[in-house]
């Protein structure tokens, strides 16, 4: 017992030491300012897909969900050349899409125009599209993040890192991101004892709840898709030219035997992109130690508004050129003794129709939507 | 009260018994017997007061300096002490008459050396000094401890108007200064980094010192360098007569002392080492991933003390740091490839001082100083090493005298030279690496001093001590300065044209007189009220735009472009005593006006920027407030209770506030403005083998940058930050407890052991020291972080040998 006590006491000065502070969640938090801005979240790619511009006002509150768009705006790019391509509104309210065709150039030059109905008129910096380079080398590892006990999600996972060579100019950046896509077989899970509305497309909320839970499977094939919750980025001002190795672009959870779908996409960003990213670094994801640095949020970084140069802007006009690479990681093999996967299992039961039923439905629409597609993905092979 | 009276009846009961029974045994007692004289001027010192083991009252010396105590046969503790010198301490075995003859420093020759122990020297009632808090080792060592380290810079935080970020954090904030506003000097050498562990403890060696002395406001002219505060600590001068040692073991640190004589009454060394060994205790402890941290840290100071005659003194002191940490992906650099980083920084100090008495009015202090403050971050990776160095190099010389014609004057005038060598980063200097070779030119700058101080006692009530410093600095080469468009943003591209120096060749000079004064007008015996100013200049800045400073941040001397930092400081004092000096009252208010302080533009890029000034917003700062304080100075039960109210505002806007602004140029807090704080410390001594000490600190909690709402890119939800420092944390506070057990063995024996048990943060409360925002799939969730958020137990081994 006293070798116990004598051992959580030097415990907790040596976690003291290396400031492996505390930290707790606040729930009780007020919110001391409310004020909404003008956001833009335009992108000019070389992928025709990702071509768009969103106009939104911000949320005054950290618990909202709401982001207002801006509809019936007037948007255009304007190139090197001084063509003007005309961005239209597209099914959903605020987002423009180009004319189909329209895709980003290497090498070329855009400048964003917005006008609102309200007659604000907003122009961005020209920025020019750099070439990216191809994603060389992708490798994964099964690696253990042993501050975590076994049981925790945490722990075990295969660290991605890619190898790739910089251009030789001076001043690129790099941005990678990636996507997961997950064939699901349950489409939609009920609570309550209730069952899945097929008019309504929601689950039937009973009276009287029960502690039934019903999951329902999937019509057709469907997969969910997660992608990167943090940002990573790269600046070549330490190794210009040089073959980057090794750079840690994602970690895979250990959360099944399968193969894991995972696509990477490198992004040759350009500086102003690279210095608004690194702010949202700063601010929310490399925070939380004792040296942090001030929380700032950059405005207006390379879209300023010509009828008002005070107003402050959200957001940034990011032109990139993106490469792409699918991989699938088999998470059968490499694993070290001990280490078991992390798989949620099925609560509740699979809804099947009884016997006899008339019109009864079991199988479950996939619905679009940013988290849930039933189109292939691509490269899917498996 | 009533107990102290009838303690006090008594002690007078029982010395008048002693006395008695002293006279009516004079035949047969042995007695101690001896003369007390002046160490520089031979003169007897008539009225110094001769204690035995810890008691307030014994006898005193007659007017040629002699004194004989009779007592019974025992080994005792003898204390032979005068106002206005450094008491003396010994123990004497009593078998026969034992002569003692004493020497006792004047402290005037030395104002710096005055120790406010529990016996006052009554110091804020009499000078002039203003804003000047003075911390005997003995008293910082009553304070409960951290870790059981007995620590300068948390001691410092109890008293009013000195605060810091946070928990854990780098350096002092002292009247809403920034930590680099302060000047932390170790006998006279300056102290870059003053804390190991990134700030968690001091790096002063507990043991080595002998006092500190800090100048919250009245700083004297012979100071500079500085805009806001110096803390002024000494070394021990090591006994000439005999051995003596002292240390501890501990949880953080193991640590000992030795006084050397080497030459009796003439020469003597000093070594104190300190070292942690938190190595093994990883390994045996720790979790997987944190058996492959190392974090260790070692100070040493040592210190030559020889005095071949009484009127010459020559000092040599050294004093050494040493951090070594290696971590997994802390504080590596970024845009670099590396898993494993590891780091190491510290400190090389050495002085020589050389004293000479030339008469009993007129004394000289010659020194020489060298800091030598380096830093490494290094990543021994096969194709992306990293090994990125800085560095400090400070040189200083410095001639003092002390002139003293009659009891009115009191003049102090000197000149000083100071240059600076930095080496702002040099990576992968001659190393094969895919990590560039990045070189950032050395800066040279010299800087130069003359001044003077003059007491003028104009009559028993009025005294005024007024000062002038002139302060040159120049930026030398070779260096190159950048031209920038006139009407354009400093930046990469708006540069018109470079300027090139050659070695030698001044590139920016700055300078100006900092006049110093402060006045003192006695109110009766007991009172008096007190007003000073300060101008102040600082050449010398910290680049740092974390919450505290890391130890590798930069530091850069005032160039073309960064203006000397220039601040103004008014304060006024009133200070009463009561039961004769047994209760001293203060309150001190303050006024500070700063120019050309520093800041960054947002997401400002310090590290290896050969171009730093394109990343700078020069901006303004004032601080202000009040601190009341009330201490029991005397008996069994001792302590302090003080409010501090204070404030610290920034603003900075630059030529292009569209850019070079911070918070659309309005006022705001920094930092570490925390407006209302509460310090309580209590010790309790009983019995001479037990003390208790509680210390309690409230704080309004500091602000912190609030979001206004959330915004959505990318699928991912930020939030919006639009003002700095709109809000703040949660308010602080802490009780700490600490239970002295000293010679448990009661026998008086040359091996003396002490056992100091603390807690720390006894009711365990999680304080934060900071609140920040995470994004998540759902929105954005604050968080608070906690440095130390449960009760720290710890106990310290300490032994004297005497």
């Amino acid at each position: 017992m006293l070798k116990r006590i004598f051992q959580s006491i030097l415990l907790c000065g040596i976690l003291s030491f290396l400031v492996i502070a505390c930290v707790f969640p606040v729930t009780d938090f007020v919110q001391k300012d409310a004020t909404s801005y003008l956001v833009v979240e335009a992108d000019i790619t070389n992928d025709p897909t990702t071509c768009k511009v969103r106009i939104t006002n911000s949320a005054n509150r950290l618990q909202s969900v709401l982001m207002l768009p801006v509809t019936k705006a007037t948007v255009y790019v304007t190139d090197e050349k001084g063509v003007q391509t005309f961005f239209k509104e597209g099914t959903v309210s605020g987002t423009y899409l180009p004319p189909s065709g329209f895709v980003g150039k290497v090498g070329s030059s855009y400048q964003l125009y917005i006008k609102t109905l309200m007659g604000s008129e907003y122009l961005s910096d020209v920025e020019t599209m750099k070439p990216v380079p191809v994603i060389e080398n992708m490798i994964s590892n099964f690696e253990i993040y042993d501050q975590y006990i076994k049981g925790d999600p945490r722990r075990g996972g295969w660290s991605v890192y890619l190898d790739f060579k910089d251009n030789a100019t001076e001043g690129d950046f790099y941005q990678w991101n990636w996507k997961h896509y997950e064939k699901i077989q349950i489409c939609a899970t009920c609570t309550g004892g209730g069952l899945w509305n097929f008019t309504k497309n929601d689950c039937n909320v009973l009276k009287f709840p029960n502690d039934q839970i019903w999951n329902f499977q999937c019509d057709g094939n469907c997969w969910d898709i997660s992608w990167n919750n943090e940002i990573n980025v790269f600046s070549d001002v330490l190794t210009n030219g040089q073959r980057i190795v090794g750079r840690q672009v994602a970690r895979v959870p250990f959360d099944g035997y399968g193969m894991y779908y995972f696509r990477l996409e490198q992004r040759a960003i350009t500086k102003s992109v690279f210095n608004y990213n690194q702010s949202i670094i700063s601010s929310v994801q490399s925070n939380g130690s004792m040296f942090d640095v001030p929380a700032e949020t950059k405005f207006s970084l390379n879209i300023k508004s010509k009828t008002n140069p005070t107003e402050r802007i959200l957001g940034v006009f990011n032109v990139y050129s993106a490469d792409k690479k699918i991989f699938f990681i088999d998470r059968s093999k490499n694993i070290p003794e001990g280490e078991r996967a992390n798989i949620s299992p099925l609560i509740g039961d699979v809804y099947t129709c009884p016997p006899g039923a008339v019109g009864c439905q079991e199988r479950v629409p996939c619905f679009e939507g940013p988290t849930r597609t039933k189109i292939t993905p691509e490269g899917w092979n498996l | 009260m009533a107990q102290f009276f009838t303690k006090g009846k008594i002690l007078f009961f029982l010395l008048i018994v002693l006395a008695f029974s002293a006279f009516s045994q004079t035949t047969t007692l042995p007695a101690v017997y001896g003369r007390v004289i002046d160490a520089q001027t031979g003169e007897p010192l008539k009225g110094a007061v001769i204690a035995l083991d810890f008691k307030k009252s014994g006898t005193k010396t007659d007017s040629l300096g002699n004194y004989k105590i009779h007592l019974p046969y025992g080994e005792y503790v003898i204390k032979i002490s005068h106002v206005g010198y450094n008491s003396f301490r010994s123990r004497v075995l009593l078998k026969k008459d034992e002569l003692l003859n004493v020497e006792l420093n004047d402290v005037t020759k030395q104002l710096e050396e005055v120790i406010v122990s529990s016996s006052s020297t009554k110091k804020d009632i009499q000078t002039p000094s203003l804003g000047v808090t003075i911390l005997s080792l003995k008293g910082i060592k009553k304070l409960p401890t951290m870790m059981g380290e007995v620590d300068v810079i948390r001691s410092l935080q109890t008293l009013p108007g000195v605060s810091s970020v946070g928990e854990g954090s780098n350096g002092l904030n002292i009247r809403g200064s920034n930590v680099d506003q302060n000047l932390i000097y170790i006998d006279d050498t300056p102290i870059f980094n003053p804390t190991h562990m990134f700030g968690l403890f001091s790096v002063f060696a507990s043991d080595a010192i002998r006092d500190l002395e800090l100048y919250k406001g009245g700083v004297p002219a012979r100071f500079g360098g500085r805009s806001a505060a110096v803390l002024d600590i000494k070394m021990i001068e090591p006994n000439t007569d005999h051995f003596k040692m002292q240390g501890g073991i501990g949880l953080v640190s193991n640590r000992v002392m030795a006084e050397i004589p080497v030459i009796k009454e003439k020469l003597s060394v000093l070594v104190a080492a300190r070292g942690s060994f938190n190595d093994f205790l990883f390994k045996m402890v720790a979790p997987d991933n944190l058996k492959n941290i190392r974090a260790n840290f070692m100070d040493i100071a040592t210190k030559i003390y020889y005095r071949p005659n009484n009127k010459n003194t020559i000092s040599f002191s050294n004093y050494f740091s040493y951090d070594y940490y290696r971590v997994d992906s802390l504080f590596s650099l970024e845009n670099v490839v590396a898993k494993r980083t590891n780091f190491d920084y510290g400190h090389q100090n050495f002085a020589v001082h050389w004293n000479h008495y030339f008469s009993p009015k007129l004394s000289m202090m010659l020194s020489g100083t060298t800091t030598f403050y380096n830093t490494k971050t290094y990543a021994p990776d096969t194709v992306n090493t990293i090994n990125l160095l800085s560095s400090i190099k400070y040189n200083n010389i410095h001639a003092s005298f002390d002139y003293i014609p009659n009891d009115k004057h009191k003049l102090n005038f000197g000149v000083s030279g100071t240059s600076y060598k930095i080496m702002p980063g040099r990576l992968n200097e001659g190393v094969a690496s895919r990590v560039s070779t990045v070189i950032i030119p050395d800066e040279q700058s010299f800087e130069a001093g003359i001044y003077a101080d003059e007491e003028f006692k104009v009559s028993e009530k009025f005294t005024f001590q007024a000062g002038l410093r002139y302060s040159q600095y120049w930026q030398i080469g070779a260096g190159t300065v950048n031209e920038y468009a006139s009407n354009q943003m400093p930046s990469l591209g708006t540069i018109t044209r470079k300027i090139n120096y050659a070695p030698g060749e001044v590139m920016a000079s700055y300078g100006g007189f900092e006049p110093r004064l402060t006045m003192k007008y006695s109110i009766g015996k007991d009172a008096t009220v007190k007003f000073g100013y300060n101008r102040m200049q600082q050449f010398f800045q910290l680049l740092s735009n974390n919450t505290t400073p890391l130890p590798t941040s930069r530091w850069k001397t005032a160039s073309a472009y960064i203006k000397p930092q220039k601040s103004d400081f008014v304060s006024l004092g009133l200070f009463k005593t009561f039961n004769e000096n047994v209760y001293e009252t203060s309150l001190e208010t303050y006024y500070r006006d700063v120019q050309n302080t520093l800041d960054f533009v947002s997401g400002a890029n310090l590290q290896l920027n050969p171009n730093i000034e394109t990343q700078l917003v020069t901006g303004k700062g004032k601080a202000y407030g009040f601190e009341l304080m009330l201490q029991k100075k005397k008996g069994e039960m001792t302590g302090w209770i003080s409010y501090t109210y204070a404030r610290a505002f920034s603003q900075m806007v630059g030529d292009f506030p569209e850019v070079q602004s911070i918070n659309g140029g309005n006022w705001f807090p920094t930092n570490y403005d925390k407006p209302h704080t509460f310090n309580a410390m209590i010790n309790m001594t009983p019995t001479p083998h037990h003390s208790f000490s509680f210390t309690f600190a409230y704080n309004t909690g500091r602000p912190f940058s609030s979001p206004s709402g959330l915004y959505e890119i990318g699928g991912k939800r930020y939030p919006v930050f639009s003002e700095r420092n709109n809000d703040r944390i949660r308010d602080y506070h802490r009780l700490d407890f600490s239970w002295t057990i000293s010679n448990p063995s009661m026998k008086h024996v040359r091996w003396e052991g002490s056992w100091v048990f603390t807690v720390y943060n006894l009711y365990g409360r999680k304080n934060p020291y900071s609140l920040f925002f995470k994004s998540t799939k759902y929105g954005i969730q604050p968080y608070e972080l906690s440095v130390f958020a449960s009760p720290f137990v710890s106990l310290t081994y300490n032994f004297k040998f005497l």
